[in-house]
């Protein structure tokens, strides 16, 4: 009985579609544009996100020293550094090294360096932490302790940038969201006009319907599940040209830092169907919102 | 079957349509609703169906008080009712068959059992054969038969016309009454509205006449034409025309 019903209302709202196609597919491509933007933003997101996470795990302390001397093993900084059992590891980075690091990272600029008699960088200590297991508060105590050695000249903590760009997601998200939501109530109510104008295509059929006894759910029940296809259309629409983007731009994960921040990975298959459901309540919603009392004469 | 108990119905605009009309059709009843346009005679036919609450009054149908059936059980009260229009409200976009066995379909009875169903009723009213057609590509009296058909498909206990054969010509008009007689044969009560005076004439039966809203007459008029329903419509053309030149 209920697949009958449905196999009813299905039928119906292909013929509505069919008859109605132009006003539909503008319903369509604006839920689409609208999921679209939404879901850039939200595969922008899960890929920093993601490299984020990657990088908060392995996040490191680097404890800056006046001198190569307090560096070794028998020194009180080295003893407080590692002292916590959340500290996995203390590597020690002598000033020599340390500029060798920099020109070997910054080629172009390596002859900065060459007359230099003394060395341009501090010694340091570079203290990798097992994030998961630690309190804020611990870790804050333990940078209070580093900080007041004098030992120590700064203490860089990867959670200061690491936090900013969370803030930064945060923004991207809810600007994503703001836009996202401003889109798909425009296209809500564009699904609400093609449904209104379709059901006022409809009324001498709709008043026949009443007249011989359809109950309501029979006479709306097309007309919503017109809105839900045309949600749903809208989504595969978006994921479509959001897979071709993606098609388009992932090769430059692998040679581009950019690349590799924002689209080294789809959306997984949990946000795609958030976004054909999104789509569909939309659908849905919009259809609920053209079809009350008065607008089927009633 | 049908009472109406010191029925009233005024509109907005002060306009009273019915003012204090009773009666009781008894089950497998035909009568006439004649009276003039304006007569009130749609107004009473709606009331019948819910398609609007009476200002005054009772009316119950199979002994329930229309007026207090909720309106999401007034779907259940029409389908106990076959209704035919005068301008036969047909669905254009859907084939007869589709148009005839949409009730059933809605019903939720399976393809092939509403299929045959329909069949089944359209060649009732003579129209098997046009089963594929659209209402657009039949004459005027074949799409007033869908109509019936469509009316008579959930095997109703009532069936209410409204001015059935005001858009048909008088050939036609006479074959459509010997249908609804025929239908009033098998059992079924009938009420059929119409401002001819000529069809309650020739056929005689009860008759209830309307004018301005109020019931000025119910009777039982004797016909002078007979048994309508074994007549052939060659014989029907004899009777008298309905005032007025009417086409498809």
């Amino acid at each position: 009985m209920l697949v009958r019903i449905f196999g009813y209302f299905l039928a119906e709202a292909a013929v509505s579609l069919r008859r109605g196609w132009k006003v539909s597919l503008v319903a369509i491509v604006i839920i689409a544009m609208s999921l679209f933007i939404g879901g850039t933003f939200l595969l922008l997101t899960s890929n920093l996100s993601r490299v984020v996470e990657s990088w908060r795990g392995e996040a490191r302390i680097v404890i800056y020293l006046s001198s190569d001397e307090v560096a070794r093993l028998d020194s009180e900084v080295l003893q407080i550094a590692s002292a916590p059992a959340w500290v996995s590891g203390v590597e020690e980075i002598s000033a020599a090294e340390a500029r060798s690091r920099f020109e070997t990272t910054f080629p172009s600029v390596r002859e900065l360096f060459k007359n230099w008699e003394e060395e341009p960088l501090p010694p340091s200590l570079e203290v990798a932490i097992e994030i998961e297991g630690v309190g804020e508060d611990d870790l804050d105590d333990w940078l209070i302790s580093l900080r007041s050695d004098p030992a120590v000249v700064m203490v860089d903590d990867d959670r200061d940038w690491l936090r900013q760009l969370e803030a930064l997601i945060a923004i991207l998200t809810g600007l994503g969201a703001v836009i996202g939501l401003v889109l798909l109530t425009a296209a809500i109510f564009t699904i609400a006009s093609v449904i209104r104008l379709t059901a006022y295509l409809y009324r001498d059929e709709i008043e026949v319907m009443r007249l011989v006894g359809a109950t309501e759910l029979y006479i709306r029940g097309p007309f919503y599940v017109e809105g839900v296809i045309q949600g749903l259309l809208g989504g595969l629409l978006a994921i479509a040209g959001l897979y071709g983007g993606y098609l388009i731009l992932n090769p430059q994960a692998s040679t581009t830092f950019l690349g590799n921040v924002l689209v080294d990975r789809f959306l997984s298959p949990e946000a795609l169907l958030s976004l054909l459901l999104l789509g569909s309540l939309a659908g849905l919603f919009g259809a609920v919102l053209s079809l009350r009392r008065e607008e089927l004469g009633q | 079957m049908i009472q109406f108990l010191q029925v009233g119905k005024s509109f907005s605009a002060g306009r009273i349509a019915l003012d204090d009309v009773s009666f009781h059709l008894e089950r497998g009843e035909f009568a006439f609703l004649s009276g003039a346009s304006g007569a009130g005679k749609t107004t009473l036919l709606k009331l019948i169906y819910r398609e609007i609450e009476p200002s005054a009054g009772q009316i119950l149908v199979n002994g329930r008080n229309v007026a207090s059936i909720p309106r999401s059980k007034i779907p259940f009260l029409r389908r106990t009712i076959g209704v035919v229009f005068q301008n036969f409200r047909l669905i254009s976009r859907k084939t007869v068959l589709e148009n005839v066995s949409y009730l059933p379909r809605i019903l939720g009875m399976g393809q092939q059992e509403r299929k045959r169903l329909a069949y089944n009723t359209l060649r009732r009213v003579g129209l098997a054969h046009r089963m594929s057609a659209f209402p657009n590509e039949l004459s005027g009296g074949e799409q007033q038969r869908v109509t019936i058909a469509r009316a008579l498909i959930n095997r109703p206990e009532i069936l209410i016309a409204d001015e059935p054969t005001g858009n048909l010509d008088p050939e036609l008009s006479w074959e459509i009454l010997r249908l609804f007689l025929e239908i009033n044969g098998k059992g079924t009560t009938v009420l059929l509205a119409t401002h001819e005076h000529s069809y309650v004439d020739a056929l005689g039966g009860r008759s209830l006449a309307l004018d301005r809203g109020r019931l000025v007459a119910d009777d039982h008029v004797e016909g002078h034409v007979g048994d309508l329903e074994s007549d052939s419509i060659e014989e029907a053309e004899v009777l008298p025309q309905p005032p007025g030149e009417r086409t498809v």
